[in-house]
């Protein structure tokens, strides 16, 4: 009883040779795997709302992996926005200086759920898993070859446990069964998600292409798992980004209202779960931990100037800078600040200011 | 590049590598030579940027055309062959408009980096910009801290 497995390889901005390259030879090596279907898009994060790419994307039912040249975390919450959602997959797929700060990160946010409600405990979540893989961790194909089959590998075992009853617990009644095979619910996904054009029993993949014209996009997205709904970001944008659905929660309503480059929100967000993918400072593109870059860094040669600034003295200054640019008056900190500055008083420096400066130092 | 026989670009030999300078228009600090035409500056990449970039793979902007930038202002970023890094404006000025083509195919920057590789037009004063003699003077006194600069991070 083969599962399907979808596999969407999202294509980089660059013209890199080694980028398309990796990308191909993933895409070349996965087509000879049986169980996988593969969907090849333009990247991810530039896709339009409606378009042939979210479209093919949402079709998907099943469980799904992503490679992107995008942060884990970045190219997760990015399908989110997109509508495109599930249980977060984990994979063997990491940087690999990043294993201790893990723990570290993993632990603090055991810390965090214990004292405070995230969005996403109270949030429906469709019943599959999606598996975000960031292909600038590794680069040969090989490795990401592997770890498709894992996951492939794990999601057939899955299926195998479910059919001898193991998730229901005991001996399933024949009802349980059928409910199984037929969920009621409106969050349950079917058991056999593709579809498959190819007859039963035959393993070889299906590949789609999509090809869409896109411009470049700039909007952010928010990492449920760590937003706690406390309204910042949406006092503090002045251009109408952010929005709220019906049940009171926070979303970004209106990506295209955001001012290309800006990353203010996320540098004021207590969470730090404002993600702007394509931002060139780690922790605000959604890495978990700071990667080094291999190649070397041109900036001051191109005339970075020097900064001393403060998280939040970069967002103020930021959101002025946009404000001006849109013919509107600069307002400073004066709006959009008051509950942080209470809090600045007492403690100067939070930790994630401190990690945005050591960064933006960098 | 110019077919004018008669006017010799000046050269700057970074260690073997002789970077080629016409002398048909001004250069900024940073690296980039600029044209005046039709009341705006027309930017590219010197020889010893793209000396230094190697083939561009991608670029991107952090702003839009139309926006006013001071000088230094962060305006977007480059990825090469060897290196990545954030763009920032030669000049102060309007920012007009775009090589739009480089967004899909920057390859021009390697092939036509005098010509058709140009990177953007700004619409602002000159004044800080330097003479082609100026800028080899300013090459000089920066080329062995651009050597320690790659040397350093190379070594990191």
């Amino acid at each position: 009883m083969a599962k399907r497995i979808a596999v969407v390889v999202s294509q980089g901005q660059s013209a890199a040779p080694a980028k398309r390259q990796l990308e191909e030879d993933i895409v070349a090596a996965l087509l000879m795997e049986p169980g996988i279907d593969v969907v090849v898009v333009p990247h991810l994060y530039d896709l339009k709302a409606d378009g042939t790419g979210i479209l093919a994307l949402r079709g998907i039912m099943g469980n799904m992996i992503v490679l992107s040249w995008l942060y884990e975390r970045g190219a997760r919450w990015t399908l989110d926005r997109a509508g495109i959602r599930g249980k977060e997959g984990l994979t063997t797929i990491k940087a690999a200086d990043d294993e201790d700060e893990e723990e570290e990160n993993e632990d603090n946010e055991e810390q965090g759920v214990d004292d405070k409600e995230r969005v996403n405990d109270s949030r429906e979540i469709p019943n599959r898993k999606i598996y975000c893989l960031d292909l600038r961790v590794h680069s040969a194909a090989q490795p990401y070859i592997d770890e498709v089959k894992r996951i492939a590998r794990e999601n057939s075992m899955q299926l195998v446990s479910l059919g001898i009853g193991m998730e229901l617990g005991g001996r399933p009644k024949t009802e349980q069964l059928a409910r199984l095979a037929q969920p009621t619910n409106d969050t349950a996904l079917p058991l056999h998600p593709h579809p498959s054009p190819l007859p039963k029993g035959e393993g070889a993949a299906a590949l789609t292409r999509i090809d869409e014209e896109l411009g470049r996009r700039w909007y952010p997205v928010i990492d449920y798992s760590r937003c706690t709904n406390c309204m910042e970001c949406i006092d503090f944008c002045l251009f109408g980004v952010y929005g709220v659905d019906k049940v009171e929660t926070i979303l970004v309503e209106q990506p295209d209202n955001c001012r290309k480059g800006c990353p203010a929100c996320s540098r004021v967000c207590p969470e730090n779960a404002i993600i702007f993918p394509q931002h060139k400072t780690p922790t605000i593109a959604g890495a978990s931990i700071v990667a080094e870059s291999l190649k070397i860094d041109l900036s001051k040669l191109f005339g970075a100037p020097e900064t001393g600034e403060t998280a939040e003295q970069a967002a103020v200054r930021e959101r002025d800078e946009q404000l001006v640019l849109a013919g509107r008056e600069a307002v400073g900190a004066s709006v959009g600040l008051p509950k942080r500055h209470e809090a600045k008083s007492a403690e100067p420096k939070d930790e994630l200011d401190s990690l945005i400066d050591a960064l933006d130092k960098f | 590049m110019s077919d004018d026989s008669d006017i010799q670009p000046l050269v700057f030999m970074m260690g073997n590598f002789a970077a080629e300078f016409p002398i048909d228009r001004q250069y900024a600090k940073n690296h980039m030579w600029a044209e005046a035409r039709d009341g705006v500056w027309r930017f590219g990449f010197s020889a010893y940027a793209v000396r230094l970039l190697q083939d561009v793979y991608f670029l991107d902007w952090s702003v839009d055309a139309g926006t006013t930038l001071r000088e230094k202002h962060e305006i977007g970023s480059i990825e090469s062959k060897k290196a990545e890094s954030s763009l920032y404006a030669p000049i102060a000025g309007r920012l007009v408009r775009f090589n739009e083509e480089l967004l899909s195919d920057p390859s021009a920057i390697n092939l036509d980096k005098y010509g058709a590789g140009w990177i953007f037009e700004i619409e602002g004063s000159g004044e800080s910009l330097l003479s082609p003699q100026g800028y080899m003077e300013h090459l000089a006194g920066v080329w062995e801290v651009t050597q320690r600069t790659i040397k350093g991070q190379m070594n990191e």
